[in-house]
């Protein structure tokens, strides 16, 4: 029998399959039908969940302790919405695009030393913990397929400025429909992100010495935070949108990803 | 029996000889008739469209002796001198009358290669020479092996993939920049013809609203008619600017109508949504800098025709894998035809049936 991070390992394959497959749909210019693609992100997200499973069930509580189960659930999530949005089948190639980021996430949670223990097994088995934990990371989920979408906005763009006839051959969707989309998900995940954030004060540590603004991952969450909800405020305050929010988008989730464990690593509460 | 096709097309003759050979409507199912009760033709087909004139026939004669009946029939029929038409006709015969047929139902002998009007000018051809009982057991399981040919073409190869007309590539890219083209406003500069036939495109997808605006109000006000639009007086279309979605423009203009810093003070009181700017004009009307505008893209004739010119390439590159398809359906098809009857002087069972329906 397979264990949680074999299975894991197996999908974490799948996904780099995905990407792999995903180089040759973009050798075509995303013409051609992508079923394929999202049948191996499916497989991957089915076996994703049982890693996830086996897990929470072997510790008995919900699976965001460490780095690893950390990065395994941001993927868990990611993949998730993506399969929802790519029911429909003008939104299926945003796997195409998300799929190396898929594999990114999967690679980086199996990293060695990143499965630390917590030796009393307690933390999360408080639903507060978990609820702060899970949304959080479903915030990210959120922020990295709208880093995919604006991507896809931004290749959609340069085509039609360049007057390239792949802006009509490629299946990706309207310009309209993906910034519409990247909207919806970064307010998606603020919103997550604030829900989450806001179960921070009432997780009580009193054995930790530092104060929470002494905590580099508090800091951290605070700025990224802040830095969401004011693209977001921009968009509606000022009419930011198209490429540079594009460009502020994807710039503010690898800001996220380059920096998410060094804090963690960092981070005395979060350990 | 031999299987022949003889007539005309663009290929051979141009407008004025193919308009002399057109056949109305009406008169298709008289001149069927007339061709069966002449005994050149146990079975025979017409078709008459604007780019050919072509008669599809089963005759008891040989394919030069057939060609030579047709021939007269037609310059009888049609009342025209022999060096008038013998120069414009091409007839094949057998594999290659089928060929040709199965070319003609999936589009790869039209003006436009791959288009798909002819293959319903054709289903209406046979269904008039149905109507007129001038089909048997060839030409039915003929037509319908040709519709079913196109079909495949169709759904297996990109020979028709992509628009090859400047309002249909206008209409694929707005579809590109846009979230569907419901509710969008468009509004055309310069009642012209082209912009005109792009105007009606956009409307035809769903585009809710059409502003025309002319140098001629009346102009602007018959075209705006015609489309069910409103007309602005040329004076105030900037007024209208702040609404619109889609902006086709092709006015006579020695200059600019839109110039960069006109636009740029234009969208300051539009919402940020995309805008797409037509330029069919020759001079142009509109200043390419615009395109450097955020959230502004700018297509003039020369993009657009190059889109159209890029997919008909496309096409061309497709062409081979048709002709295999069609060459080995057709020698399948004549191969079952050229059979001989299993027994007692019947013919093959593929060719039983009686005439079905074009489907």
């Amino acid at each position: 029998m397979l264990t949680d991070r074999q299975w894991f390992l197996c999908a974490t394959l799948l996904y780099g399959l995905g990407m792999m497959y995903s180089v040759f749909l973009w050798r075509k210019g995303f013409r051609k039908d992508d079923r394929i693609h999202y049948f191996l992100l499916l497989a991957g997200f089915a076996l994703n969940t049982t890693a996830m499973f086996m897990r929470g069930f072997s510790f008995n509580r919900c699976p965001v302790n460490n780095l690893f189960e950390a990065t395994m659930f941001v993927d868990w999530s990611a993949v998730g919405v993506y399969l929802i949005l790519g029911l429909w089948q003008k939104f299926r190639f945003v796997g195409a695009f998300a799929s190396p980021i898929f594999l990114f996430l999967g690679i980086f949670a199996l990293m060695p030393g990143l499965d630390h223990q917590d030796p009393e097994g307690q933390i999360t088995k408080n639903w507060a913990v978990s609820l702060h934990a899970v949304l959080i990371l479903f915030s990210y989920g959120a922020f990295g397929l709208c880093a995919v979408a604006s991507g896809m906005y931004l290749i959609q763009e340069r085509h039609l400025k360049t007057h390239n006839i792949l802006a009509i051959l490629s299946k990706l969707p309207s310009i309209e429909r993906l910034e519409s989309i990247a909207s919806r998900l970064v307010l998606a995940g603020v919103i997550l992100l604030s829900v989450g954030l806001s179960f921070a004060p009432f997780l009580g540590q009193p054995d930790r010495p530092l104060a929470w603004y002494q905590d580099a991952k508090v800091i951290w969450s605070i700025v990224i935070w802040a830095t969401y909800v004011g693209v977001v405020s921009s968009r509606y305050l000022w009419r930011f949108g198209g490429r540079p929010m594009a460009w502020a988008l994807i710039a503010c989730f690898v800001f996220l990803i380059l920096t998410f464990s060094g804090t963690n690593l960092m981070s005395e509460m979060h350990q | 029996m031999s299987l022949i096709v003889v007539g005309l097309s663009h290929h051979t003759c141009p407008v004025s000889v193919r308009e002399k050979f057109a056949f109305g409507q009406e008169e298709i199912a008289p001149s069927l008739a007339k061709m069966q009760q002449s005994g050149l033709a146990d079975e025979c087909v017409l078709l008459s469209t604007c780019n050919r004139v072509e008669v599809y026939v089963a005759s008891p004669f040989s394919g030069s002796e057939a060609f030579e009946r047709i021939h007269h029939f037609l310059q009888k029929d049609r009342g025209c001198e022999e060096e008038e038409l013998l120069p414009s006709l091409y007839s094949h015969v057998d594999s290659d009358c089928i060929e040709h047929l199965f070319k003609v139902a999936s589009g790869l002998d039209s003006l436009v290669l791959g288009e798909t009007e002819i293959l319903g000018q054709l289903k209406d051809a046979y269904q008039c020479a149905v109507g007129a009982k001038s089909t048997g057991k060839a030409l039915n399981k003929l037509f319908q092996k040709a519709f079913h040919v196109a079909k495949h073409i169709r759904s297996n190869t990109g020979i028709q993939r992509g628009s090859t007309s400047v309002g249909s590539v206008a209409v694929e890219l707005a579809e590109r920049i846009f979230d569907g083209l419901e509710g969008k406003r468009v509004m055309v500069i310069g009642a012209g013809d082209t912009s005109e036939k792009t105007a009606r495109s956009l409307l035809s997808r769903g585009a809710s609203e059409l502003l025309v605006t002319n140098r001629s109000i009346e102009r602007a006000r018959a075209l705006a008619d015609e489309l069910d639009g409103r007309a602005v007086a040329f004076e105030d279309w900037q007024e209208e600017f702040h609404h619109l979605d889609i902006v086709i423009s092709s006015t006579s203009a020695p200059t600019y109508v839109l110039n960069r810093l006109k636009v740029q003070q234009l969208i300051q009181h539009r919402p940020a949504t995309p805008l797409l700017l037509i330029d069919i004009a020759v001079p142009r009307d509109i200043d390419p800098e615009i395109n450097e505008l955020e959230n502004v893209y700018v297509y003039n004739i020369d993009h657009l025709q190059s889109i159209a010119q890029d997919y008909l390439e496309q096409r061309q590159s497709e062409l081979t894998k048709c002709e295999t398809y069609i060459r080995s359906k057709a020698q399948e098809w004549l191969e079952a035809w050229k059979t001989p009857p299993k027994r007692g002087g019947g013919t093959d069972s593929y060719f039983q049936a009686g005439p079905s329906g074009a489907s």
